[in-house]
């Protein structure tokens, strides 16, 4: 039957009454309430009706690829999978009527990771796979839907089913595509002998910014580039008969065609690099410059880090600050992930804090003492957000305790200007003045050693605080060497300490997730204002806090939160489908946030983290509640694990 | 041979190709050791004028088929039959067919034709079977000359063979539906009631499995027992 024959049968069918009856039925939910009458006749009269007695399995992974889609008419399905630690089974999640399954492993053509049993008597719609395929292709709703379900938790999904999808299916590319697809056309190489003459005539006639000296086996030995030539000339070496390995950088940066347009923006970002080439098996097969992650998102990321890098004053970087919330503006609007979008932001943050030091130093003139800045908290994980604190420190090497007061003094001017000139540029000041200019914070490495033994020691309420905070320090500016020795430090400690990794996993669970028992939220009502709740308390901070202790006391040197999840996977302290779950539930409600953020500038509203989940959408809401459930998993598993 | 035989209309004549559809039905057989999914079956509900076994008629007929265990959505009947002397009965209210809706259905003889081609060589499933058998029987018999064949096996039976538990006497279809927490959409046409009725019969059929009752056949014949057994308990 042909698509349009199909439809006419569709349309001729819809008005039995039953169909009819079903289709009311669907239009109450999302996304049929959206979907054409055409394509929802079809799916109604593709359907088969089914009926699964309390405890009844739908479909388990045995079965091998999912052959249906189901939306459950009527009753309740569950997601039960074998619990690893206890034994048994455990619910991961609950479907009620009007809601589908499974889309993550229907659209991977896998098998379901998951149990789905009837937690009660239930009736589904089941829809085949052909048909399921058909709407997808037809439906732009449906679409939508089954692609954002893929990446909701409804399905404990992987990200790379929904990447894949969305290539295969032509949906409008971004930062994650691969690099081989960018790069179309082949590399202008030659050897490392042309002369510069020759090389530069090339890149004329191919309209090219680059050119790669390659050897015989076409592995790249170096690249030259417009900015080269631009040396060159200004440098007056008229000899334009050199062989072109005397002018071109030497072993060039490389990554993977399938590293991802994100990958090259950042290694461009950090290395102020404008060209990137793509080497597979040893072989140069292409080079993807800045221009083509332009014009792919106009995220002129690259451009910002290297203007910010050479800002001559502290007020062009007040400047830039403005900037950078538009370029995170435009990529929310691009699709890029929070992760990326939290990745940028403390990139460029990195950069801004790097170049108030290099301007205070030239300002103040260098005290002679080398020095490191430390950062802690969600910039120390690389999680920050456009609405950020300073929690910074100083790091300095002294023989005893009189040399580290003598180096303070020299230090303490410096390290309060930065502060300063930092808040200028929109760090706030941290209000329990966690920053370099306190005395306290700007110490010698043995005396940072000292503090953070202390803290492991005594496990006061205060310290497990200053713990949560300066337990995720790493190094902005300066040696790093010795920021290294501390943390090491911390592992040994935490790893030998039971009674401290007890009390953490107490400090863990004092932000419990909003989500009661039966499956609503639980909101907290302030004067009489709408129920609201807090995505960075009540969401976010529960897995900051489960990931830095399982990754303190198992050894992990990771500061992000979603890296010391995936170590914790590799090392087996957590399940595989629960880390993924972990990720997916966090990157989630970072993603509200910051859309939250967002939505708050433009209408010049006070910025919060709380949110009214009413004035969240049917399936965001829904997902919302998932991932806090995921929350409330982890807490119950180092309940569990710690015996609390 | 009755005495008012002549009285009635002398077979009907029926046009060559409806005779030639009658012809290729299927041949219809006992219920078999299949098992019940694998079993296709029709459920049926009529829209009569009145209770009357003799002197109604069948207004309107809806089916829907389960194939497979589950409700097909691609296979459902649904006619509603041109009737020229009907006269406007309080049932009117119940069924809802004004006298519009049934001058424009289709012609009997047709419609029927059609119905028994989509049952096929099925077993029919409906809630007080008895009564929509005898008047379906009824009409084919007087547009077609065509004896109905089809097994009926009442859902009405079925439903406390197997739940004895829920003790509800005399009940109807609403009785079952609330008894099962049923949510069934818009109800009392001959479609709706025939979905109702089939989604309660999954979750019969379900029901069934867990009391050993695994074929057809064995369904009848447990139904048959049955009712002996009440019928000797009321006497």
């Amino acid at each position: 039957m042909s698509k349009a024959d199909a439809f006419t049968q569709a349309g001729k069918t819809a008005v039995l009454q039953n169909i009819q009856g079903t289709l009311q039925f669907l239009q109450r939910f999302p996304p049929f309430n959206q979907m054409e009458h055409a394509h929802l006749a079809y799916l109604v009269e593709q359907c088969q009706l089914r009926f699964y007695g309390q405890g009844e399995s739908i479909i388990k992974p045995a079965d091998g690829p999912v052959e249906h889609f189901y939306i459950v008419k009527q009753g309740r399905v569950v997601g039960e999978r074998p619990h690893t630690a206890k034994g048994g089974t455990e619910t991961t999640f609950e479907i009620t009527t009007g809601e589908c399954f499974p889309l993550a492993a229907l659209l991977g053509e896998r098998a379901t990771r998951t149990e789905h049993l009837a937690g009660e008597d239930t009736f589904c719609l089941q829809l085949n796979k052909l048909a399921f395929i058909k709407l997808f292709a037809l439906s732009n709703t449906f679409r939508d839907f089954a692609l954002r379900g893929v990446s909701s938790l409804l399905d404990q999904v992987n990200q790379q089913v929904q990447q894949k999808a969305v290539e295969t299916l032509g949906t409008q590319y971004s930062l994650n595509t691969r690099l081989g697809e960018l790069a179309m056309r082949h590399p202008v190489t030659c050897s490392p002998t042309t002369a510069l003459r020759e090389a530069v005539k090339l890149m004329h006639e191919q309209q090219v910014g680059s050119i790669v000296a390659v050897d015989e086996h076409k592995a790249p030995l170096g690249i030259f580039t417009l900015r080269d030539l631009r040396h060159v000339v200004a440098e007056g070496i008229g000899d334009f008969n050199d062989p072109i390995e005397r002018h071109m950088t030497p072993s060039p940066f490389y990554l993977s065609p399938d590293h991802s347009a994100f990958d090259a923006a950042i290694a461009m970002t950090e290395r102020h690099i404008a060209h990137v080439c793509l080497v597979k098996e040893q072989r140069l097969c292409g080079v993807v410059s800045e221009r083509d992650l332009f014009s792919l998102q106009r995220v002129d990321l690259v451009h910002l880090a290297r203007t910010i890098r050479s800002a001559q004053r502290v007020e062009q970087l007040v400047n830039l600050r403005g900037e950078i919330g538009q370029l995170v503006e435009r990529m929310l609007a691009h699709g890029a992930s929070s992760t990326q979008i939290t990745h940028i932001i403390t990139l460029l943050n990195d950069h801004t804090v790097c170049r108030v030091i290099e301007l205070t130093l030239a300002d103040k003139g260098d005290p002679g003492v080398p020095f490191s800045w430390l950062c802690f908290g969600s910039e120390g994980r690389r999680e920050q957000t456009l609405h950020t604190d300073q929690d910074n420190g100083i790091l300095f090497e002294a023989r005893d305790a009189a040399h580290a007061a003598e180096i303070r003094g020299k230090l303490l001017p410096i390290a309060q200007q930065i502060n300063n000139s930092l808040a200028q540029c929109g760090f706030t000041l941290c209000k329990g003045n966690v920053m370099a200019g306190n005395p306290q914070l700007c110490l010698s490495r043995a005396e940072w050693a000292r503090r953070f033994a202390a803290f492991i020691r005594e496990a006061t309420p205060e310290n497990l605080l200053g713990s949560s905070i300066y337990f995720d320090l790493r190094v902005v500016w300066g040696d790093e060497q010795g920021c290294a020795q501390l943390r090491r430090g911390i592992l040994d400690q935490v790893g030998d300490n039971r009674l401290f990794q007890r009390m953490m996993a107490e400090n863990a669970l004092r932000n419990r997730p909003p989500v009661g028992r039966f499956r609503e939220f639980v909101l907290t009502k302030k004067n009489g204002e709408k129920a609201t709740l807090d995505l960075k308390i009540q969401g976010l901070t529960p897995f900051v806090d489960g990931a830095r202790l399982l990754a303190l006391a198992n050894g992990i040197d990771a500061n992000n939160t979603l890296e010391r999840f995936r170590q914790l996977v590799n090392k087996d302290v957590i399940d595989r489908l629960d880390g993924a779950a972990y990720e997916e539930a966090y990157h989630f409600i970072q993603q509200t946030r910051l859309q939250q953020h967002q939505l708050q500038t433009r209408e010049n509203l006070p910025y919060s983290n709380r949110v009214d989940p009413d004035s969240l959408n049917h399936l965001d809401r829904r997902i919302l509640r998932e991932s806090l459930r995921q929350a409330q998993r982890l807490q119950s598993s180092l309940t569990v694990r710690y015996q609390l | 041979m009755n005495l008012f035989s002549w009285l009635r209309p002398a077979s009907p004549v029926l046009a060559d190709d409806l005779q030639r559809r009658l012809g290729k039905l299927p041949v219809i057989r006992d219920l078999s050791e299949c098992s019940l999914r694998e079993q296709r079956w029709v459920v049926l509900d009529l829209e009569t004028t009145g209770l009357n076994l003799n002197k109604d008629r069948v207004l309107s007929i809806g089916a829907v088929v389960i194939e497979d265990g589950a409700i097909d959505f691609g296979q459902q009947f649904e006619r509603t039959l041109q009737c020229r002397e009907l006269k406007v009965s309080p049932s009117v209210l119940i069924h809802g067919l004004g006298p519009n809706a049934i001058a424009a259905g289709s012609e009997p003889a047709e419609a029927l034709v059609d119905l028994l081609e989509f049952m096929g060589n099925s077993p029919v499933l409906a809630f007080h079977a008895p009564f929509d058998q005898h008047m379906l029987g009824r009409a084919m018999k007087e547009h077609l000359g065509h004896k109905l064949q089809q097994v009926f096996l009442d859902v009405a039976d079925i439903a406390p063979l197997v739940c004895p538990q829920a003790h509800i006497r005399e009940a109807g279809l609403d009785d079952w539906i609330n008894w099962f927490r049923l949510d069934v959409f818009e109800r009392h046409h001959a479609s709706a009631d025939a979905l109702a009725t089939a989604e309660l019969a999954l979750i019969l059929f379900s029901r069934a499995r867990q009391q050993q009752i695994h074929s057809p056949l064995n369904l009848q014949q447990r139904l048959s027992q049955w009712k002996r057994r009440q019928q000797t308990h009321s006497f």
